[in-house]
């Protein structure tokens, strides 16, 4: 459903979600943002099973530990 | 210590601003250029407790003076003389940004490359050789993404090394062809007279060529004469050569930016989307993933060990009764075809030295010390070579990166991520390297567990004294399997539970650190990516370790065939400084079941590389095949066995120790690193071998 808050890990492959909040420390939160990971960017989840989860943004593919993705909320998008 | 002045230079639009807030973090200052309204923007940064003051130049093509940009930056670098000039280029269009570089490091020449804007280059499948670049330009080049950060805290400690002498740079020579002898004439004249002294005289001579007009004006001002006399050497170049010098110069140097450009820039084309997607369909599936992932390193091993070493075809076919074609395969490995090879040179020399008249000691220290050791450092440089060339493969062609991800679960359970995948794989080549590769690891922690674990993987050296050991003690090919891919079973088990033991003990954390890492896209590995991949991290080890392997090779030599009473003729090594030396061992070496000062010698000869058991083994009962040299020394099952656990796992070679020491900088860690490895050496080994003596009546 359009507009339905989630953490990252329950996005499910091929879904487009646009981050809304990142609940990580300040450190991590830096290597996210370095990574390009910003509130109001575009992400597609590619990979989402047991592992970690993966992700397209800006044309480049990221693996993301299941920990710190699940605090990655997105709001889903078509 | 003083400040260290570096200033930011390079051409327009390479990141430079962004490189400049990047290093000092918002603490800026900006005022205008003296007399012109541009920008002048200066930042301080403190470094590894070293204050740097970080100056921002103007974004200029050239450093010709011909607008107000380039007559700053110019003046900046003569008049300032920083300790360190940074160049930045645009890793994506190198061709464009080098120009501003040569023209630069022809100026001033303690600098560092920042070969910026990598993730773009990446995203895009540009490769750039950065030690060739290093090595064209004679300055350190690194890395760097201004956007994301990455590399700024390598870069920086590449400006400390330079400023302060630790890295020597050398001056850029461009070849500027027909200008030569004029540049020479001119630089001669300059000189003599001590003419605009505060260039450097070749870059002066090169500009008053070009046509420089405020160096001309300068000239005049210091010397009207011979600034007339210069003028008229220009004029005759023009005339002699029928061209203008100034674009003779230029091309000169564009013909030296398409030379680097060629050989360190490759575009590669990345795999289509789609295939990409059924790629990543397998690679990162929950069940398939991690086997797809532990085939490939099987699959990449297997090649790797097999031209290398013959193992485990040779061992294959020799199951399977063609005893005849599996020797031929391990004559025909890199480590066979070597080994012969310098053991006919060694003859030959020998021959040679007797036929020439020598006699003693110098026929053998140079047959044997010298020769063998140099045979020992080739056989590593291309066992090296080799395995990095398919290692570097599967890095480049992004399935490695992937494999990473699919494992990460598996490593959770011992506190590490699945980045901790990298050394694990790199030690099957080399300990070193497995250390060394800890390095791009973020969370600190994790970094260094993993480098302290990860020379209990069997390196390539330990392969070839595992497989001597086990040929010598079982006749059956399917015990010496056996023993082999047991120890390598048991090592990756010991990687993981050793990481859960420091984690818990000495780091005090269960937690397993997030893996966050980018995936580079899918490509057909390049040839030429993949060989730079294999020389930069070949030439890495033999910086690290090539000198100390020759000069430990000839030492043994020495101890082996030197004793209280002078140099030893025939077989009397056990009255040599070796027999003595590793008698003090041997108590520790009974422990496990080896109570000869032989076996105690080859443990400490194998500290320094661990290859050593091999040539200690040759030395001692004088011949070359290693599997030989075993029996004739004697050696029963049960010991071969002891003896391969205690030789994998007693101590990292000396190599590993100094880059564990570069990495981890806390010696109580590296201790730390070796009384765990003696321990578990003596406890599995002594456990084995005591099992087997008490309990199934083996000896
Ligand atoms: N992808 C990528 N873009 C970068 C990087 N560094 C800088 N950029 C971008 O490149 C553009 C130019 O960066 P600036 O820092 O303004 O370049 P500059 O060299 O200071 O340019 P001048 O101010 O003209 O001298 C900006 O859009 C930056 O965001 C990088 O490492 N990666």
């Amino acid at each position: 459903m359009d507009g339905e808050l989630l953490p990252l890990t329950a996005l499910r492959p091929g879904r487009r979600g646009r981050i809304v909040t990142i609940s990580v420390g300040r450190g991590k939160a830096r290597r996210l943002m370095e990574l390009g990971l910003l509130p109001g960017e575009i992400v597609q989840v590619t990979s989402n099973s047991a592992g970690p989860v993966v992700l397209r943004t800006k044309g480049m593919t990221l693996a993301l530990g299941r920990n710190v993705a699940s605090r990655i909320w997105v709001e889903v998008v078509q | 210590m003083r400040d260290i002045l570096v200033a930011l230079s390079g051409s327009p639009n390479v990141g430079k601003s962004t490189l400049f807030n990047r290093i000092t973090g918002g603490d800026v200052h900006v005022a205008n250029w003296p007399g012109v309204t541009l920008q002048r923007a200066e930042g301080r940064v403190q470094h590894h407790g070293i204050t740097l003051r970080i100056v921002d130049l103007p974004g200029t093509y050239s450093l010709s003076a011909q607008d107000v940009g380039e007559r700053i930056a110019r003046e900046f670098i003569v008049r300032e003389r920083p300790d360190v000039l940074v160049i930045v280029l645009d890793a994506t269009s190198l061709e464009k940004s080098l120009y501003f570089a040569l023209m630069a490091l022809e100026l001033h020449h303690k600098a560092v490359i920042a070969l910026n804007m990598m993730d773009a280059a990446e995203k895009r499948g540009i490769h750039v050789d950065v030690d060739g670049l290093a090595s064209k330009l004679g300055v350190p080049v690194v890395p760097v993404s201004a956007l994301k950060g990455v590399g700024v805290g390598a870069l920086l400690d590449r400006i400390l090394d330079v400023a302060q002498g630790k890295i020597r740079t050398s001056p850029l020579r461009v070849d500027y062809d027909g200008l030569e002898p004029f540049i020479h004439r001119i630089q001669r004249l300059i000189e003599s007279k001590g003419a605009l002294s505060r260039y450097p005289s070749r870059w002066a001579a090169i500009r008053l060529l070009e046509g420089d007009e405020p160096l001309m004006e300068e000239l005049m001002h210091q010397d009207p004469d011979l600034a007339r006399e210069v003028k008229a050497l220009r004029e005759r170049a023009g005339l002699e050569l029928g061209e203008d010098p100034e674009r003779i110069a230029i091309s000169s140097r564009y013909s030296l930016i398409d030379d680097i450009v060629r050989s360190t820039v490759i575009q590669v084309r990345l795999a289509a989307p789609s295939l990409a997607e059924r790629l990543d369909e397998v690679m990162l599936h929950p069940v398939m993933g991690p086997l797809v992932s532990v085939l490939l390193i099987l699959l990449t091993f297997f090649l790797i060990f097999a031209v290398n070493t013959g193992f485990p075809l040779n061992l294959i076919f020799a199951n399977l009764g063609y005893d005849e074609l599996a020797r031929m395969i391990e004559e025909f490995s890199i480590s066979g075809i070597l080994g012969s090879l310098f053991d006919w040179l060694s003859s030959l020399i020998t021959k040679w030295l007797i036929s020439a008249g020598y006699s003693g000691w110098p026929v053998g220290l140079i047959s044997d010390g010298i020769i063998g050791s140099l045979g020992t450092l080739a056989s590593f440089v291309f066992l090296l070579l080799i395995a990095y060339v398919f290692l570097g493969a599967m890095q480049d062609s992004g399935l490695f990166p992937r494999a990473a991800v699919s494992l990460d679960n598996l490593f959770r359970k011992f506190g590490l991520s699945g980045r901790a995948f990298f050394p694990a794989v790199l030690g099957m080549g080399c300990s070193v390297a497995a250390v060394v590769s800890t390095r791009a690891m973020d969370d600190d922690r994790e970094r260094m567990v993993a480098a302290m674990a990860s020379p209990l993987i069997p390196c390539q050296a330990r392969l070839l004294v595992l497989l001597a050991l086990a040929s010598a003690a079982f006749a059956d090919p399917l015990k010496q399997s056996a023993l082999t891919v047991s120890i390598y079973l048991l090592s990756f088990a010991l990687y993981l539970l050793i990481s859960k033991l420091l984690n818990w003990l000495v780091f005090k954390v269960e937690y397993a650190p997030d893996l966050v890492m980018e995936l580079p896209p899918y490509h057909r590995p390049s040839l030429r990516v993949v060989w730079w991949y294999a020389r930069s991290n070949t030439e890495h080890f033999m910086r690290k370790a090539g000198m100390l392997i020759f000069v430990v090779g000839v030492a043994t030599w020495f101890l082996l065939n030197f004793g209280p009473s002078g140099y030893l003729t025939g077989s009397k090594i056990s009255e040599s400084y070796a027999a003595l030396l590793g008698s003090l061992l041997t108590p520790v070496t009974s422990l496990i079941g080896l109570p000869d000062w032989r076996y105690a010698l080859a443990f400490e000869v194998g500290f320094f590389a661990k290859e050593g058991f091999l040539i200690t083994f040759s030395s001692i009962a004088g011949v070359a095949d290693p599997v030989q040299a075993i029996r004739i020394v004697g050696i029963t099952p049960l010991k071969a066995v002891s003896m391969a656990l205690a030789m994998n796992y007693y101590v990292p070679c000396l190599a590993t120790v100094a880059a564990l020491f570069s990495e981890l900088r806390i010696g109580k860690y590296v201790l730390l690193t070796i009384a765990l490895e003696i321990v578990l050496a003596l406890m599995l080994a002594g456990a084995v071998y005591w099992t087997g003596v008490l309990l199934l009546g083996l000896s």
